[in-house]
């Protein structure tokens, strides 16, 4: 094995094991505001009132907080470990400093070496066309290039797009998502905070990729950042966020609402790395629209939380359009993640494919949880469905539960799935050729990850390797 | 909640069941309140997403002595022949899971087959009974096996002793009443110890058109193959078209006991059939090969489960759908393998075939799978007929229709390979009958 790929495959060999040091620290913080623990309508009237938003907003949040106390929790799914949040012990809103900045020189030294020791501004440097950097409730730094202004994308974070282009904010917030999807859909509308708004004019293709990056820093939080992308017709874009917290012993929970929109022959590609600590709920709610001849791709990355519940949905709603999920899942000690894909063919001739790749180790456990659904009026449809699961150690999970539901009969839909440990003639062959059983076993794990990783950016790439370094020692027996 | 559901059951069925053993009658007591005190389950529910249970509810003004069709007497005829010529062990007649009629071949001596009425062999085999009778399908099972386990009036018992092989099969006609009629039937088989048997389960009549009187089947199969067994167990589902059918299936196979299960489904308006095979023992193997073909405007909804309870087990579904007109179908199997059921192979294949506009299929294959160290997979498609496949058909002259028969035949092919060769006669008919009108 050659010295490089050797190097490069003990680094894989910890996941996450480093996570205290390089992510789980934290900042002590005075913070601008700090609300009460708790939800309430006095909460939603406070952040509401503190971000000076215009009233038909406020209205909505106090509306969707009704929807959230009748609505239940789910009774699928890891109900066990769902019933132990507990909403009034968590802080909704808080907010580091008193304004955004666009000069990184401004932001408080803090919060910058957070940021710093997170790899943002050298990663903005090198490849970014723009950051958005959330700490807590609000986005802290936010910076674009000045060729994409001038190309007329508009991205900022969801506050500021709210004062800048309120009408724009209005014709499309919750129209993906409506309040009333899920209760966790309307706890974020109630008290969202934060997130990215990206608005790509006609036929405009940002070439380099948009980041926003996502930080939890104190405890028994609720990140609530809200995202809405639009695709104008013919646009083209990236969109990469990652996050990640410090570890605590108690527990915070972050609910996202992310809204996607391709209109005619737009593309979107939205990656997600999600790199929690282990003591975050990530209970998430992301759909995109996709119109005539457009294309969304969902490429998805779970490896830190301790409950991920997280379904990536494609509308297939114009002729021709084209849906992608690309899923990948990993379960350590005490981890679940329960991360799948939704495809709606709501319009002739879509197509779409969902790959899932899973490994659970350990007692870890991971769920494919996913749903197909064609309409009557889907003729032409396609859609192929591949899972596949690793399992690593006598008390790994995998669950696979995949629902397809086909209204129409000039369609065609595939699903297959598989669930293994490391297989031993692999072993045995490379092995055979001089490899040592930790050195084949990590070079057979990193294959299987590879139809993943070879979808990110070079530089994610060579992060995620990190990232996704398998705690190998040990499992050999 | 309660009071209600002391309404529907039907209280001048209860006098006539107040036979057997004080056990049997304790039973039946349980399983009633079990069904009074459960809910009717809630459609939100995993298996009650695509049927709605109130399908299966006995109304107050339902009847379990009824009127029987009359021409199923040609079956009876054909098949009372067959036991003549040697080709069956056993054919036995349940009507209504209340008179049964069980007819043996000469050549079949008890030592091989002991084949009863399951409230002789209460008396008869009281040990055997009581050791498995309520022990796969009870009143935790369900709320509609509850209803089973506290309302069947008589059922069918099959014992192979130890070390004996069945030859032939052993046919059971299971015939349903007419409209408003509701029955109760009930299967045991306990195969000994490297035995080796295979049972047609054959449910037919009930309701011949779609009403509000639509006759109602609720059946519960318990079958138990111990070390070294054989059983093959073929359920031939061709109730006219206004049956309700629910039939709740359970099996257990032990120490490299084999068990194949064929489930086959043609007739019925609302049909919901549930299939288990639990490996109990090291070297245990359950293969189902299903298959389903639905038209008009009839309603499937099938689930199929695959327990893994220890190690060294494998498994192995292909469930086939074929429909047409407007009948729909919903596919649900679960393949579960514990922590500790180490080294095992599972496998589990559904394939939907829609041969025209409004039919509709769902499937929803599930893995549950506790350890690292297993081979397992699962596949589902649903598709129209492939155009490839007609053109290139219809390039050789052979018209659209035919061109359509043959890929159908092709499809249900590999299923029928698995049934007896007495039935298999009989399978073709009900496929070619489906495809006339196409």
């Amino acid at each position: 094995m050659s010295e490089s790929l050797k190097k490069q495959n003990l680094e894989l060999s910890k996941l996450n094991e480093d996570y205290e040091s390089k992510y789980g620290f934290h900042d002590p913080v005075d913070y601008f505001h700090k609300g009460a623990k708790g939800i309430n309508h006095e909460v939603v009237e406070m952040i509401s009132k503190m971000k000076k938003e215009p009233k038909w907003m406020a209205e909505i949040r106090h509306e969707a907080l009704e929807v959230f106390y009748k609505k239940e929790m789910p009774k699928w799914g890891n109900d066990h470990i769902l019933n132990e949040i507990d909403f009034d012990d968590i802080y909704y809103f808080m907010k580091p400093i008193d304004a955004q900045k666009d000069n990184w020189d401004d932001v408080p030294e803090y919060i910058k070496k957070t940021f710093d020791k997170l790899g943002i501004p050298e990663a903005e440097k090198k490849f970014l066309g723009g950051v958005s950097a959330q700490y807590e409730s609000e986005v802290v730094y936010h910076s674009m290039q000045e060729d994409l202004v001038k190309k007329g994308i508009i991205f900022l974070d969801m506050d500021s797009a709210l004062r800048e282009y309120p009408e724009i904010v209005r014709e499309h917030f919750g129209s993906v998502i409506p309040m009333t999807d899920n209760k966790f859909a309307a706890l974020n509308t109630a008290v969202w905070s934060g997130g990215s708004f990206i608005y790509v004019p006609k036929g405009v293709d940002v070439g380099i990729p948009l980041q926003a990056y996502f930080r939890i820093n104190a405890e028994n939080m609720g990140q609530f950042e809200r995202t809405l992308i639009i695709a104008d017709e013919g646009a083209k874009l990236h969109y990469i966020e990652g996050c990640t917290a410090p570890v605590y012993s108690t527990n915070s929970l972050h609910t996202a609402v992310v809204e996607l929109k391709a209109m005619d022959d737009a593309y979107i590609r939205y990656t997600t790395i999600q790199n929690w600590s282990r003591n975050i709920y990530n209970l998430v709610t992301k759909r995109a629209s996709a119109y005539k001849n457009s294309t969304i791709e969902w490429v998805d990355g779970n490896l830190g939380s301790r409950l991920t519940m997280k379904y990536p949905c494609v509308q297939l709603l114009g002729e021709c359009a084209k849906g992608e999920i690309l899923s990948v899942a990993f379960a350590g000690v005490d981890q679940h993640q329960d991360a799948g894909a939704k495809m709606i063919h709501a319009a002739p001739n879509t197509s779409s494919r969902i790959t899932s790749k899973s490994i659970s180790k350990d007692n870890g456990r991971a769920t494919y949880r996913g749903m197909v659904k064609i309409h009557k009026n889907a003729t032409g449809a396609k859609v192929s469905v591949e899972c596949d699961a690793l399992l690593i150690g006598e008390d790994a999970r995998s669950d696979t539960y995949p629902t397809m539901e086909i209204d129409n009969d000039q369609v065609r839909v595939e699903h297959e799935a598989r669930v293994s440990k490391v297989a031993e003639e692999q072993l045995f062959y490379l092995t055979s050729r001089g490899l040592t059983e930790d050195e084949a076993r990590l070079l057979i794990v990193n294959g299987f990850m590879e139809p993943f990783t070879k979808e990110l950016p070079l530089e994610y790439a060579v992060e995620l390797n990190r990232l996704i370094e398998l705690d190998m020692e040990g499992s050999i027996g | 909640m309660t009071t209600q559901n002391q309404d529907i059951m039907i209280p001048e069925i209860t006098p006539e069941l107040k036979r057997g053993p004080q056990w049997l009658q304790d039973k039946r007591t349980a399983s009633k309140e079990s069904y009074n005190n459960s809910p009717i389950p809630r459609r939100g529910l995993h298996l009650w997403r695509y049927t709605d249970p109130a399908s299966f509810v006995v109304d107050k003004d339902q009847v379990v002595d009824t009127a029987f069709r009359a021409n199923l007497n040609y079956t009876i005829e054909a098949e009372l022949a067959h036991l003549k010529d040697g080709n069956l062990s056993a054919f036995v007649v349940d009507k209504s899971g209340r008179d049964i009629e069980i007819n043996s071949s000469d050549n079949v001596t008890s030592d091989v087959i002991i084949i009863s009425t399951l409230s002789d062999a209460v008396e008869s085999h009281f040990e055997i009974v009581n050791k498995h009778l309520y022990s796969l399908v009870n009143n935790e099972t369900g709320k509609f096996e509850a209803m089973n386990s506290a309302l069947w009036n008589d059922g069918i018992f099959i014992y192979i002793p130890d070390g004996k092989t069945v030859e032939q099969p052993i046919h059971l006609l299971r015939e349903s009443g007419l409209d408003k009629s509701a029955q109760f039937p009930r299967l045991l088989v306990v195969v000994g110890k490297n035995s080796e048997v295979t049972i047609i389960d054959e449910y037919a009549g009930g309701s011949e058109t779609q009403s509000d009187n639509m006759s109602l089947t609720n059946s519960a199969v318990e079958i138990f193959g111990d070390i070294d067994s054989r059983t093959r167990y073929i359920s031939l589902q061709r109730n006219s078209e206004g049956a309700k059918i629910y039939l709740a299936h359970r099996a257990n196979a032990e120490q490299n006991a084999s068990i194949l299960t064929v489930p086959l489904a043609f007739g019925g308006a609302i049909s919901k059939q549930n299939f288990g095979v639990t490996l109990n023992g090291e070297g245990a193997d359950s293969k189902m090969y299903g298959l389903l073909f639905g038209g008009g405007r009839q309603h499937y909804d099938n689930h199929t489960l695959h327990h893994h309870a220890v190690g060294k087990t494998t498994s192995d579904i292909n469930f086939k759908v074929v429909l047409k007109d407007k009948a729909n179908s919903a596919y649900t199997g679960l393949i579960r393998i514990e922590n500790s059921a180490k080294v095992c192979e599972a496998y589990q294949e559904n394939r939907n075939l829609l041969l025209n506009k409004g039919c509709k299929a769902e499937t929803i294959p599930e893995l549950e799978i506790l350890n690292e160290d297993v081979i397992c997979s699962h596949g589902a498609t649903i598709g129209p007929l492939d155009p490839e496949m007609v053109f290139f058909l219809k390039c050789r002259g052979i018209n659209e229709t035919d061109a359509t028969r043959m890929i159908v035949s092709g499809f249900v092919e590999a299923t029928l390979k698995q049934v007896p060769a007495d039935l298999k006669e009989k399978i073709p008919e009900f496929v070619a009958k489906r495809l006339e009108d196409i």
